[in-house]
C-alpha cells in the first residue's frame, strides 16, 4: 500500500524541509491528498518514486513561498529525533551532535531550492541524476546548487565555531 | 585561481569528479590558503553529519489519517461531480444572473427611484393588459355579429336557383 511504502519517506522530507513536526504532518497529508487526486495523471513510463517526490517537492516549495517558513523557528533538534547510536568516543559524539544541531538550524538559512537539493542529495543520499529528475533541473544546475549549499553550511559551521571560541 | 573559483570546485573535488589538471590546481591552492583548506574540511564534516541524520517514524495517527484520504476524496468527488453536471449549468447561470441583478438592486443607493420606476412600469403594464382585454372583448362581439349575418345570408341562398320568397 502506498501509505506503508511512502509515508515515512515523504514525512521525513517534509520534516527536514520545514523543520517543524506539526507542519510536517500537515504537509504530508496535503501531499497525499494531491497524490490521490493526481494519480490519473501519472505516466506509467515514469519512475513512481521520482514522480511522487517531485510532487512532494513542488508542494513543499510552493507552501514555503506562500507562507515563508524561514521566519519560523525550527523544532529543537532532539525533540522528535530518536536517540542516536552511542559513540565509542564520547567527546567526538558530542562534537558530532553539536554539528548536527548547527546544520539542522542552518538548513533554514538556505534558499528553498538549494535546501531541497541538499536534503535530497546529502540527507536522503540520492544520486545527482535522481536529484536532477526530482527537481526537474539539468545535472549541472543540481551540482552547482549542491556546491553552493555545502559551502553555505560549511560557512555556518565555521561562523558558529568562531563565535563559540570567541574569535 | 582565486578562492572563489577554487571553492566552486570543492564539491566535484570531494566527489572525485575533477580532471587531473583541476585537482592539481585545487591541491596547490589548498597548500597556500588555510581559509579554503578549513572550509573544505568543514564541508566534509557537514556532508558526513547530514548523511547521518536519523529518519523519524511518522506517528500512527498520521498513518491512519493518510489511509483515510482515498475514501474522503471519493466522497468529495462524488459530491462535486453532481454539481459539475452539464445539465445544471443553465440553472447556475440563471441563478448567478438573478443574484447579480438582485445585488445591484439591493445595494443601489438610488433604490427609491428604482422602486418608483418599477411601480410605474407595473401600472403601465396592467393598463396595457386591461386595454388588450377590452379590445379582445369587442373583437369577440364583432365576430359574433359577423357570424350572425353570415348565417342569415346562407339561409337566403337557394341551392336550386329558386327565390326563397
Amino acid at each position: 500500500m502506498v501509505v506503508d511504502l511512502y509515508s515515512k519517506k515523504i514525512f521525513n522530507m517534509a520534516y527536514q524541509f520545514a523543520g517543524s513536526f506539526q507542519e510536517a504532518e500537515d504537509l504530508t497529508q496535503d501531499i497525499f491528498v494531491k497524490l490521490y487526486n493526481s494519480l490519473s495523471k501519472y505516466d506509467l513510463a515514469r519512475n513512481f518514486t521520482a514522480w511522487l517526490l517531485t510532487l512532494a517537492k513542488n508542494h513543499l516549495i510552493d507552501e514555503y513561498r506562500r507562507t515563508k517558513w524561514e521566519k519560523k523557528q525550527r523544532d529543537d533538534f532532539d525533540d522528535h529525533l530518536p536517540g542516536l547510536a552511542s559513540s565509542d568516543d564520547p567527546e567526538g559524539g558530542l562534537l558530532e551532535e553539536e554539528n548536527r544541531k548547527i546544520l539542522w538550524e542552518g538548513l533554514n538559512k538556505l534558499p528553498a531550492d538549494i535546501r531541497m537539493t541538499v536534503i535530497l542529495k546529502e540527507i536522503q543520499g540520492k544520486k545527482y541524476e535522481e536529484v536532477a529528475e526530482i527537481m526537474g533541473l539539468p545535472l549541472g544546475t543540481v551540482k552547482s546548487r549542491i556546491n553552493r549549499g555545502r559551502l553555505q553550511l560549511a560557512q555556518i559551521l565555521r561562523d558558529k565555531k568562531e563565535r563559540k571560541n570567541g574569535l | 585561481m582565486d578562492c572563489e573559483k577554487i571553492q566552486e570546485l570543492f564539491s566535484p573535488y570531494l566527489d572525485n569528479d575533477l580532471t587531473l589538471k583541476e585537482r592539481t590546481a585545487v591541491d596547490a591552492h589548498l597548500k597556500t590558503c588555510p581559509d579554503c583548506a578549513g572550509l573544505l574540511s568543514l564541508m566534509k564534516t557537514a556532508a558526513s553529519s547530514l548523511a547521518a541524520f536519523p529518519e523519524i517514524e511518522p506517528s500512527r495517527e498520521l498513518r491512519n489519517k493518510l489511509r483515510a484520504i482515498p475514501g474522503r476524496t471519493k466522497r468529495f468527488r462524488a459530491g462535486l461531480s453532481f454539481f459539475l453536471k452539464p445539465a445544471l449549468q443553465p440553472v447556475f447561470a440563471a441563478v448567478t444572473g438573478f443574484l447579480v441583478l438582485f445585488s445591484l438592486y439591493m445595494f443601489n443607493p438610488d433604490k427609491k427611484h428604482i422602486n418608483q420606476a418599477i411601480s410605474r412600469t407595473f401600472q403601465r403594464g396592467v393598463g396595457q393588459i386591461e386595454k388588450l382585454y377590452a379590445k379582445a372583448g369587442s373583437l369577440t362581439d364583432n365576430l359574433g355579429d359577423y357570424a350572425h349575418s353570415v348565417l342569415i345570408s346562407l339561409k337566403k341562398i337557394n341551392p336550386l336557383g329558386k327565390s326563397a320568397d
